[in-house]
């Protein structure tokens, strides 16, 4: 059985700051900062890191008790008549209900014969960037005018009135990667955003959340540039992929070159010129540097093997491949480099690359010492029902004798979305202190016939399947007449 | 009397499928059997199959003679699942044109007279994967490339054998929506206008052909398109259409009222919003169940709850997956179910809405689709609640025949099971 200490995965999550690119303490909007003869002149210039702030705040929360479910904590843990207790939007208290007591004027929920899970989270999601509806207008999440576009950046095509939103809620889900789509060889950044509503995406930004980068293996690329300039061929790919590691390691080169003169002071430093910025080169820079979680879509097993390897040249690290349908024939080599592989419980077939998927695939990575196994989505209707697929993979584990019981199961589309996104140390488990990220079912989740009644983010009740008070509806929907039915969210 | 209901029975199928040589008797014992019949759900069931067909279901029955005995207790059996709409056996990989037929690149000049049976290739995987989740018959439909009409469908069975064509010609497909208005001048003004024109072409071929052709010229409508509109025209074959928008299904239902049409709907997101009218006029649906995001303006009224409502005000229901992942995932149609039943369908009607609506809609019902003394032997016995993500078939028995439950994904999946070095490489490991 896997447990994960947290400490060691709040260590791998923290992203490392590096000495090219800004300290994360500095005050997000800052694009400089001042040496110490704090003259105007001697200003070390250094790149934003975070430029378009989460202006995400949790909504007013109550305190709370649930009691009486069964809990699966996804650190591993289930227990049976269970409770959870959330203060101020945080976990106070997870454990048996017998042993808990509500603190004056809390609000106790009764939830005999209910499960209470983590709030499931997506990592792989286009959300905001292929919206509903699905016109040519709304079409923002795939720049496909190059092979290289790094300089994009999920966020800014993020539509936060997507109704997928809202679906999504009603499915358990409180946190998800936007993605770019998979045209291209370097795709962009992702946005991590909390499923809650707001006028802009910044509103819906994960706090503290690190930026991952979407590329892509194989088909995609090939298919799409195969007669606009290339690349044309699988080799053609990893010449593309090559060649820009290099020159993203020449423009962190230069940048470092440059703080190393500045912080040694002198007549050098007096010269010293900033680079010039380049969103495209930042983007991998960051990479090189260990700030951006690489999202690798990619479908074949010999192709992660030879992405590994890539990463090893470069000194980068992989931390999900993504649609990994052949996973479970290199699950070894995952496992040994610490990559997660994040899949579909049984899609198959609609291209070559995902010609052998198989229904066990999740189980046999899970099945090696030290893995990390995520189900994802890929799709508006598939991110309601992560519990389902989990559900059948699981399923297909117990016919060929791997057990995943649901407390383990539960992680799959909890805490290991959270781990590669890195967002571990604040959600992703029902621990004491993270964020009451709280998804109460009214059964089993991994039955087809479980609905989540009633989803908390940061302890407010975003969602209640009962009250259409707590359902959100986005402004594409409203004043349609005659179209208004269960409304928003459980729609 | 067995003999005799077969003979008239089969009579409407175009290719037989059952002979007495090859099937085993069977008797499968103390069940929970869903007869989808006159006999509900009887606990502790048996049914005996003998020559391909179904000879007995009850309780307490005696199994025949040299029969094999299979205990199903603790365990379900249903009539085998049909899928009433995808592209199965006319294609491998749906992106790689070189390994899929289901429909024309666009500019190919025919439509409506494109008959699946002519590339249904029952060699393909999909079929022992999908039998492998329960699914037994199915509806082989031809996609649309530019033309309204994609052509002729054909029910099949998963069997996997040289001969499984259940019946051809079993519907004529054709789409409406903004679908069909992108094929029409990219306005439904233009859809609805060239459906009539066909149509009227049509009626005008079948009353006189000859005379057509003396008249006929070039540039218009392909004679072997309308030929393969006559029986559609008739009112003898069904027309599958697809429509989502609510005032696009009432447009459906004047034009099958204009000409007299056997008309199922596909798609219907917005369907529940015209339930009565559909149930009035006898409109069948072939819905997807997890439909419910606002995709199109079309599509604004899409919800969970469309089964549920439609079944509630009398429609006959069936399910297909989402289009693009249909063909390949049949197996998925359980599950899809099951989401209905959680938004409030009756369990008994999402399991016939798996088999003895589709067989109804293609008119098996009297071949298909329930276990009952009489009816091809498609049975499946389950570990468990057939609509539970976590049960699968345990036995799945087409024509009275036991198939096997292994396929290409099972051989991958054992030669994978263990990944270290070995004596010789991966490529030599496992059934082939």
């Amino acid at each position: 059985m896997k447990t994960y200490s947290l400490a060691v995965l709040a260590a791998l999550t923290l992203s490392a700051c590096t000495e090219w690119s800004a300290n994360k303490d500095t005050p997000s909007d800052a694009t400089t900062s001042s040496n110490d003869n704090g003259s105007k002149k001697g200003a070390v210039v250094r790149p934003p890191t975070d430029p378009y702030p989460s202006t995400y705040k949790p909504y007013l929360s109550h305190t709370t008790l649930l009691t009486g479910a069964t809990v699966l904590t996804a650190t591993g843990e289930r227990i049976d008549n269970g409770a959870v207790l959330f203060i101020a939007g945080k976990i106070s208290a997870v454990g048996a209900a017998d042993q808990m007591t509500a603190p004056d004027g809390a609000v106790v929920i009764d939830a005999a014969g209910k499960w209470i899970t983590p709030g499931i989270i997506d990592i792989h999601s286009h959300l905001g960037v292929y919206p509903s509806p699905g016109m040519a207008s709304t079409s923002d999440g795939n720049e496909a005018t190059s092979p290289n576009t790094s300089q994009v950046w999920a966020e800014h095509s993020v539509w936060p009135q997507d109704a997928g939103f809202t679906r999504a809620l009603a499915g358990g889900v409180t946190s998800m990667q936007i993605l770019p789509g998979s045209a291209n060889l370097f795709g962009g950044r992702s946005a991590i955003l909390k499923n809650v509503p707001s006028r802009t995406a910044q509103g819906m930004k994960f706090p503290g959340a690190p930026y991952g980068l979407k590329m892509a293996c194989g088909e995609n690329p090939k298919r799409v540039y195969g007669e606009k300039g290339g690349p044309s061929t699988r080799m053609a790919n990893f010449s593309h992929y090559r060649a820009a590691w290099i020159e993203a390691a020449g423009y962190k080169k230069k940048w470092e070159d440059y703080f190393e003169k500045m912080e040694k002071g002198g007549e050098d430093a007096e010269k010293a010129e900033p680079p010039t910025r380049d969103l495209k080169l930042e983007t991998l820079a960051s990479v090189l540097a260990g700030d951006i979680n690489i999202n690798m879509h990619c479908y074949r097993a010999d192709e992660m093997v030879q992405v590994l390897d890539m990463a090893k040249e470069f000194g980068y690290k992989v931390t999900t491949f993504h649609h990994a349908v052949e996973a479970y024939k290199a699950a070894d080599y995952l496992a040994e480099n610490g990559v997660c592989a994040a899949v579909w419980a049984d899609w198959w077939g609609f291209k070559l690359e995902a010609y052998d998927g198989i229904r066990e695939n999740a189980a046999l990575v899970h099945a090696q010492p030290n893995s990390c196994t995520i189900i994802h989505s890929d799709s508006a209707s598939g991110i309601q029902r992560l519990n389902q697929d989990a559900g059948k993979a699981m399923a297909a584990g117990a016919n060929i004798g791997i057990d995943v019981p649901p407390e383990i199961g539960v992680k799959w589309i909890t805490a290991n979305p959270a781990k590669a996104m890195g967002i571990l140390d604040q959600t992703g488990t029902l621990e004491v202190g993270k964020m009451a990220d709280i998804t109460v079912w009214n059964g089993n989740p991994f039955s087809v016939y479980a609905k989540a009644e009633q989803v908390f983010i940061d302890g407010a009740l975003m969602y209640d399947r009962s009250d259409p008070a707590r359902s959100p509806r986005m402004d594409f929907e409203i004043g349609q007449e005659d179209n208004g039915f269960t409304g928003g969210a459980g729609q | 009397m067995t003999a005799k209901f077969l003979i008239t029975a089969f009579s409407a199928v175009a290719l037989t499928l059952v002979t007495a040589a090859q099937a085993q008797t069977v008797a499968i014992m103390n069940g929970r059997v869903h007869t989808v019949g006159g006999s509900g759900v009887i606990e502790n069931g048996d049914v005996i199959m003998r020559g391909g067909v179904i000879v007995e279901v009850g309780q307490d029955l005696q199994a025949p003679p040299g029969a094999q005995v299979i205990d199903a207790s603790g365990k379900i059996v249903t009539p085998g699942f049909f899928a009433p709409f995808s592209s199965i056996g006319l294609q491998e990989i749906s992106s790689d044109r070189e390994s899929n037929d289901a429909g024309p690149r666009d500019g190919f000049v025919l439509g409506a007279a494109l008959d699946v049976v002519d590339a249904y290739d029952p060699s393909t995987t999909l079929l022992s994967i999908n039998r492998a989740g329960g699914i037994t018959r199915a509806l082989s439909t031809p996609q649309n490339g530019e033309h309204l009409f994609a052509g002729r469908a054909a029910v099949i069975d998963l069997s996997g054998a040289p001969q499984s064509v259940t019946k051809a010609h079993a519907a004529q497909v054709a789409v409406l929506g903004y679908s069909g208005a992108r094929m029409s001048g990219d306005t439904r003004m233009g859809s609805l206008a060239v459906i009539r024109e066909y149509f009227d072409e049509a009626l005008s071929y079948t009353a006189d052909p000859r005379d057509y052709a003396r008249r006929y010229h070039d540039g218009r409508f392909a004679i072997t398109d309308l030929k393969a509109l006559g029986p559609v025209v008739a009112g003898r074959q069904p027309l599958i259409i697809s429509a989502s928008r609510a005032s696009d299904i009432r447009g459906l239902l004047r034009l099958k009222n204009e000409y007299r049409l056997k008309v199922i709907l596909l798609g219907g997101s917005e369907a529940w919003q015209v339930a009565k009218e559909l149930a009035a006029a006898n409109v069948p649906v072939i819905l997807d169940p997890l439909s419910n995001l606002p995709g199109q303006f079309e599509d604004l009224g899409a919800t969970l709850k469309n089964a549920a409502l439609l079944h509630g005000a009398g429609v006959k229901i069936a399910f297909y997956n989402p289009p693009g992942f249909g063909a390949h995932n049949l197996r998925a149609l359980p599950q899809l179910a099951g989401n209905a039943v959680a938004e409030g369908l009756p369990y008994d009607a999402a399991i016939a809405a798996l088999t003895i609506n589709p067989a109804e809609m293609f008119g098996l019902q009297n071949q298909l689709g329930s276990l009952q003394a009489g009816k091809i032997a498609d049975v499946v016995i389950w570990d468990g609640d057939p609509l539970e993500l976590s049960s699968q078939p345990s036995a799945v028995f087409i024509s009275g025949r036991e198939t096997s439950l292994e396929n290409r994904q099972t051989r991958l999946r054992d030669r994978y099971r263990d990944l270290s070095r070995g004596d010789l490489p991966h490529a030599y490991r496992g059934k082939k």
